[in-house]
């Protein structure tokens, strides 16, 4: 497999007048999996967004393997760069099976038929994500869970070696949080497919990211690996929280426990408490 | 190696293939059926036996006046507005992912109906340069449409209310500019308010006929890109369309084809906004609505003319048909919306 490179350069995109990042910075690591944390609204789906094509730039650029995006047909951009957005759309009625299949459209074109090759991403995607016994059922009867999975499916059935994901986790009950979470590390283990995705639980974010991004009002904050990027005084600075780090017993990542105003215990009676 | 999913996957989207071809073929009979029908049926019956042999070009006494002058470039007129209103129609639902965004309810119609009022009355112009002008005047009106509702590319709600308004001021710009005609009469008024093919002449099918198959093949030849956007812009998107040009080519060819036909019969009343929904009752979710669409703007029209013209108490022409038919689902539609949201 080969390995591309996918990188912004002070890259400056917005809405109309509106810049929402601002000369970014940012190298994805090739075959690894990076995550993107930050408040909202500090410009995080933009980024995916401006990464894929989908929003052209006002300054800067985005580069895959040091050519521009914007100057890649956008049929040959999709047969390497997949993007799963936050709140896609099923139309009514379709099925699962129906559905993934819509992830082939880049590898078709207007006088190619639909082959057995086709057939087999759309079983392989199915049969990643666990929802082969869905394949018949219409996506509106799904539970939000399920239905996230399929459009974890259809992204896969694209079959890009790298994979934008906004919040694939959202809808998720934590079983299957981690769930698509060791998916998709399982994807980047087995077939190097480089992972970029933005999540919003600190913790998850850490023990699965290889590199880690925090941004701030359509900056990148810091980024690096977990331990150097989850620190107390960062998430104080990007999400305006106290917090205290600890490390996770199971994995050694890092681990974020937010303090609030209410039911804090005090050091003293933490000590007193303890048999 | 077969597994048993990919067996199953493999079966059901053959299944599903199949019965789409099925559901496209049965439509079609059912169109060439009605035409058939209107053709031998009228004032007097004529045998489908004679109505061939008319066609077919012999001289059948008692039949050829009949069908061939009078009802034949009727419902061919007829059969090709409406594969041209449902197909134009139906596009436009897909791409903006909304029944209310049809052309008739967001003010393109009535754009090709003044503009060819404004040249038949105003600049008394005849024949195709009026067809030019309802062309012209349609995609300026999709354009301005589209240009005042599209801040930050958000089109959706916004696009249909201002449509609606530029729909209203376009309706009383045509009546105006009628009322001011010298020898304004109400069917005229009818056919550019309503629209109607009474009068129709076989030479008014040419230019159609082409628009119908000039726009029709570049429209279809981007079936696949419309299943797309139903997904939303951003799938669109990262699927490997160009969602902006893709618009582009889709609101062309669909403008150019529901003007050229308006140029001709009017704006048929709710027939670009009611095919679309029906094929999709219709055909569900085994392929596009496209063709499916275009042959149930056919039908719409043929039977709502042979309605109008033989089944009422007086002549109607088949705008205020299928305006009747249309006007309660809009409203329906507009009820439905403001609950939930609407998709087609
Ligand atoms: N289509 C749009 N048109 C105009 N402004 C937009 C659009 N989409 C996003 N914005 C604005 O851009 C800013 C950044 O939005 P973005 O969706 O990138 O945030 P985010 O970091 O993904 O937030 P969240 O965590 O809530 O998903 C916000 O202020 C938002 O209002
Ligand atoms: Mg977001």
């Amino acid at each position: 497999m080969t390995v591309h490179s996918l990188t912004a350069s002070q890259l400056s995109v917005g809405y109309g007048d509106t810049e929402i990042l601002h000369e970014l910075d940012l190298a994805v690591p090739p075959g690894k999996v990076t995550v993107i944390v930050g408040a909202n609204a500090c410009g995080k789906s933009t980024l995916l967004r401006a990464m894929s094509r989908l929003l052209p730039p006002h300054r800067g650029h985005v580069l895959l393997d040091g050519k521009s995006i914007h100057r890649t047909p956008p049929r040959e951009l999709a047969r390497t760069l997949g993007l799963l957005p936050q709140s896609p759309i099923a139309p009514e009625g379709i099925t699962v099976a129906d559905l993934v299949s819509r992830g082939r459209h880049p590898h078709l074109s207007l006088f190619s038929r639909w082959t057995r090759k086709d057939d087999e991403a759309v079983d392989d995607a199915l049969a990643a994500t666990k929802t082969s016994d869905l394949a018949e059922r219409p996506v509106d009867e799904l539970s939000g869970g399920q239905r996230q999975r399929v459009w974890i499916a259809m992204a896969l059935a694209q079959q890009t070696e790298i994979l934008l994901l906004d919040e694939p986790t959202t809808f998720l009950d934590i079983s299957h949080q981690v769930e698509v979470l060791d998916l998709l590390t399982d994807l980047n283990h087995s077939r190097g497919t480089t992972v970029v995705m933005v999540l919003h639980d600190l913790n998850l974010a850490a023990r699965y990211a290889d590199h880690l991004v925090a941004m701030a009002d359509g900056r990148i904050h810091v980024s690096g690996t977990a331990e150097n990027v989850l620190t107390e005084e960062n998430v104080r600075r990007v999400f305006g929280l106290e917090s205290r780090i600890i490390a996770d017993p199971t994995s050694g990542r890092p681990i974020m426990l937010p303090i609030s105003r209410h039911r804090m215990v005090m050091k003293q009676d933490l000590k007193e408490s303890r048999p | 190696m077969l597994s048993p999913t990919l067996d199953r996957i493999i079966g059901s989207r053959r299944r599903r293939a199949r019965r789409h071809v099925l559901v496209v073929a049965i439509l079609l009979v059912f169109v060439i059926v009605i035409f058939v029908l209107t053709l031998s049926l009228g004032q007097s019956f004529t045998r489908p036996g004679d109505v061939v042999r008319v066609l077919l070009g012999e001289n059948v006494p008692g039949a050829s006046f009949a069908v061939g002058q009078l009802r034949l470039p009727r419902a061919v007129l007829a059969m090709l507005a409406g594969l041209s209103f449902g197909l134009g129609g139906a596009a436009f639902q897909i791409m903006l992912r909304n029944p209310l965004a049809s052309p008739d309810i967001i003010g393109i119609s009535w754009g090709a109906s003044a503009a060819a009022v404004f040249a038949i009355v105003v600049l008394s112009l005849k024949g195709s340069i009026v067809s030019i002008f309802a062309v012209g005047g349609g995609m300026g009106i999709a354009l301005l449409v589209y240009a005042l509702s599209s801040r930050n590319g958000a089109a959706g709600t916004r696009l249909i209310l201002v449509g609606i308004g530029v729909s209203a001021m376009l309706e009383s710009f045509i009546a105006y500019i009628l009322s001011q005609a010298p020898a304004w009469t109400l069917q005229e008024a009818v056919r550019w308010l309503t629209g109607s093919v009474n009068g129709a002449q076989l030479g008014q099918a040419l230019p159609l006929l082409m628009a119908f198959a000039v726009f029709g093949a570049l429209l279809l030849s981007r079936t696949r890109d419309l299943e797309a956007l139903r997904l939303g812009d951003d799938t669109a998107a990262a699927l490997g369309i160009d969602v902006a040009r893709t618009r582009i080519m889709i609101i062309v060819t669909a403008v150019g084809m529901i003007a050229t036909a308006t140029a001709v019969t009017g704006p048929i009343a709710f027939v670009a906004f009611l095919s679309g929904p029906i094929a999709a009752r219709i055909v569900g979710n085994r392929g596009s609505l496209l063709i499916p669409s275009a042959l149930i703007g056919a039908t719409l029209v043929l039977s709502g003319d042979y309605v109008g013209q033989f089944l009422l108490p007086s002549r109607y022409p088949v705008g205020v048909v299928t305006g009747a038919l249309g006007a309660p689902y809009l409203m329906f539609l507009i009820v439905r919306a403001n609950r939930t949201g609407s998709s087609l």
